[in-house]
């Protein structure tokens, strides 16, 4: 194995090939305060990618309910008890982890240290939706707001890992990094569907197909991601949660970056499980309303941080922070720049076009109930 | 009551000897030359073919690598017709998985032999670079889709249920062009002609190697095969024609691999043989 630098561990780990970069790295923002779980992301991905025979069980976006969701049944749980607790040594400036990753973990004999789901675990994608952890005591959700119970939703794509395990596990070489964009791909003309990538990914966002008997996952949709356009389920998300682009190293972020801004600079938005030792390019800002004792371990350390500068953003008139994320879902074009200019908020393309003008705040109209030239007061319904 | 029990015993043990199949294994795969060679696992001409008992070990050279062992030995039988060479593969399986699914593995076998008969043999473990070698390779789900097994998602899963596949849509029906086309985007693998599953003519495919990881289709599809259950496993006959050079004079060398299916074997984690000399007989 050869020795990696991955910074969410902030340190150097063990992965099957040397370290090599793509040129840009797609990746993306998912702000999970926003999200409703309404599934359009799922659906949309869905009718567009994978509506044909043996991928009627796939989905390559899914949004979960944690803590009981999970798309395969207990994806995340199974392998957290593999890896016998993880810890993080956060004396320093930054936090680095002392735990092992999936790489470090491998038993004899393997690439990584993972385990397949059944066809059964695939079988209940809604399971858990909207379940609370914990209870909620007699007659409290009519009382009004209450905090003993809280569940969030987790919309899941393909990480497109800068170490990725599927990649890693696959013994023949049919997993890909493309260098132009970091997008982790199955060649389907190479792939002999012996699921080790299945069994590799910890995110189990790889999935076997029964009728061509290869695996097939995510694509980021790169046939629009090569046109400027967001992939599917950034296009479709209605509640405007997501941000695709590209993220640089934290020692290259740019500020005008929509993503390093958010990732590094701000520090709002968290990897998934770095621990894994992945270092997966799809980053949350993590639930507000959650005990971070959860949310630490499927988010790491920078919890408290994060959901302190996102929750204060507005008291802090950090009119950045605040007007970037009004940025999202602004435009289906890939927002590669961002600036904001007075009280405006503006994406732009890699060259610095204007794609899209956003005000910080939209316009408020107040129309007064009394209609004085119809003579007629209006209310709210129709 | 003593002798009774020794009785018994003995009894007992003559009975699982007659069950088992027998004869005198011999060293090397003799290749017997017969008027015509056959699919048939059940046909006479094998009963006058020496077997060879091909001892397997564990593929645990490269990772992913498999730990423990399974299938044992292989039974191999070969004959000839002095251009096609059929190998009769048997061995003991208790159950059969022919059902492709996630988390399912496949039954399989394969038979490797050297592209050229040279002095230097290639590396057992699917051959080195620049010494290619050339492999034979059955498995139980395309065995079933030859017989006969439809290819839907149907067939693996009998509740299933699926709704609607775009391409089964109304406007498309009076056109089987479009149709087919249409489908063929939601199958990435199959629009590009790698036919892991689905129909298939013949439930082997021919394969080049030069080491692991280095596996890719055969351009010369020349082999084919039939496999049966039997009352202890699968027999399988796999036919392709004899190597070039091959004669009484010139001996080759034949390799042999086995996946169980219901110990998730597949691709590198199998239970392989090394070389094994391969004579006319």
């Amino acid at each position: 194995m050869a020795r990696v630098n991955n910074w969410q561990l902030g340190r150097e780990m063990s992965y099957w090939y040397p370290e090599s970069r793509p040129q840009k790295q797609f990746a993306a923002v998912f702000d999970i305060n926003k999200c409703i779980a309404c599934q359009t992301c799922t659906l949309a991905c869905k009718t567009t990618w994978t509506s044909g025979k043996g991928q009627e069980y796939m989905l390559w976006n899914n949004v979960e309910s944690k803590p009981y969701g999970f798309y395969p049944l207990a994806w995340d749980l199974k392998l957290l008890e593999m890896l016998e607790g993880q810890k993080w040594n956060e004396s320093g400036e930054r936090p680095v982890y002392e735990g092992s990753t999936i790489f470090e973990s491998a038993p004899a004999g393997e690439r990584v240290l993972g385990w397949r789901p059944e066809d059964e675990d695939y079988a209940y994608p809604n399971v858990g939706e909207d379940d609370c952890a914990g209870g909620v005591d007699g007659g409290a959700s009519i009382l009004g707001v209450h905090d003993m119970a809280w569940f969030y939703y987790l919309a899941r794509i393909c990480n497109h890992c800068t170490y990725p395990a599927c990649l890693a596990s696959c013994p023949r070489g049919s997993i890909y990094k493309r260098p132009e964009d970091g997008i982790v791909l199955v060649d389907q003309g190479r792939c002999r569907g012996y699921q080790e990538c299945v069994r590799g990914c910890p995110y189990k966002k790889v999935f076997f197909n029964a009728m061509t008997g290869t695996s097939e996952k995510c694509i980021a949709c790169y046939p629009k991601m090569e046109q400027g356009i967001q992939p599917q389920c950034f296009e479709n998300c209605i509640g405007k949660i997501r941000m695709a682009g590209y993220l640089n190293t934290p020692d290259k972020a740019q500020a005008d970056n929509p993503l390093d801004y958010l990732v590094h600079i701000k520090k709002v938005a968290l990897p998934l499980f770095p621990q894994f030792g992945l270092e997966p390019n799809v980053y949350y800002i993590p639930p507000i309303h959650v005990p971070t004792s959860f949310t630490k371990q499927m988010f790491g350390p920078g919890v408290d941080q994060a959901i302190k500068t996102y929750r204060e953003a507005a008291a802090n008139k950090d009119d950045d922070l605040t007007g970037l994320l009004g940025l999202f879902g602004s435009s289906e074009m890939v927002m590669e720049k961002w600036k904001r200019v007075g009280d405006k908020v503006i994406g732009l393309d890699a060259k610095g076009k204007e794609i899209v003008n956003v005000p910080m705040r939209e316009p408020v109209v107040v129309r007064p109930a009394y209609d004085k030239l119809y003579q007629i007061t209006r209310g709210n319904c129709p | 009551m003593k002798k009774l029990l020794v009785l018994f015993l003995i009894l007992g043990l003559l009975g699982a000897v007659a069950c088992r199949r027998t004869f005198v294994a011999t060293p090397d795969v003799q290749v017997v030359t017969t008027k015509t060679v056959t699919l048939d696992a059940n046909e006479s001409v094998w009963s006058g073919a020496p077997t060879h008992v091909s001892k397997l070990i564990l593929q645990d050279l490269v990772e992913p690598r498999l730990m423990e062992p399974s299938t044992q030995e292989v039974e191999v039988q070969a004959v000839t017709d002095g251009t096609t060479i059929a190998f009769r593969l048997e061995w003991a399986d208790g159950s059969p998985n022919d059902l492709p699914g996630p988390h399912r593995f496949m039954d399989g076998c394969a038979v490797q032999l050297p592209l050229a008969i040279a002095d230097s043999v290639p590396a057992p473990q699917m051959g080195e670079t620049g010494k290619t070698v050339q492999i034979s390779y059955w498995r139980a789900d395309w065995q079933a889709i030859v017989d006969g097994r439809a290819d839907e998602i149907t067939a693996i899963y009998p509740n299933s249920k699926p709704d609607h596949y775009p391409f089964n849509a109304r406007p498309l029906e009076s056109n089987p062009q479009a149709q087919q086309e249409t489908a063929k985007r939601y199958a990435p693998a199959r629009a590009l002609g790698n036919n892991r599953e689905g129909p298939r003519e013949q439930p082997v495919e021919d394969l080049i190697a030069e080491g692991p990881g280095t596996l890719s289709p055969n351009p010369q599809a020349f082999s084919k095969g039939k496999g049966v259950r039997t009352s202890r496993g699968w027999a399988v006959v796999i036919t392709r024609p004899l190597p070039a050079g091959f004669s009484k004079e010139k001996s080759s060398q034949v390799a042999f691999a086995v996946w169980e299916g219901s110990k998730s074997e597949t691709g590198a984690r199998k239970m392989r043989s090394g070389w094994v000399n391969l004579l006319m007989k």
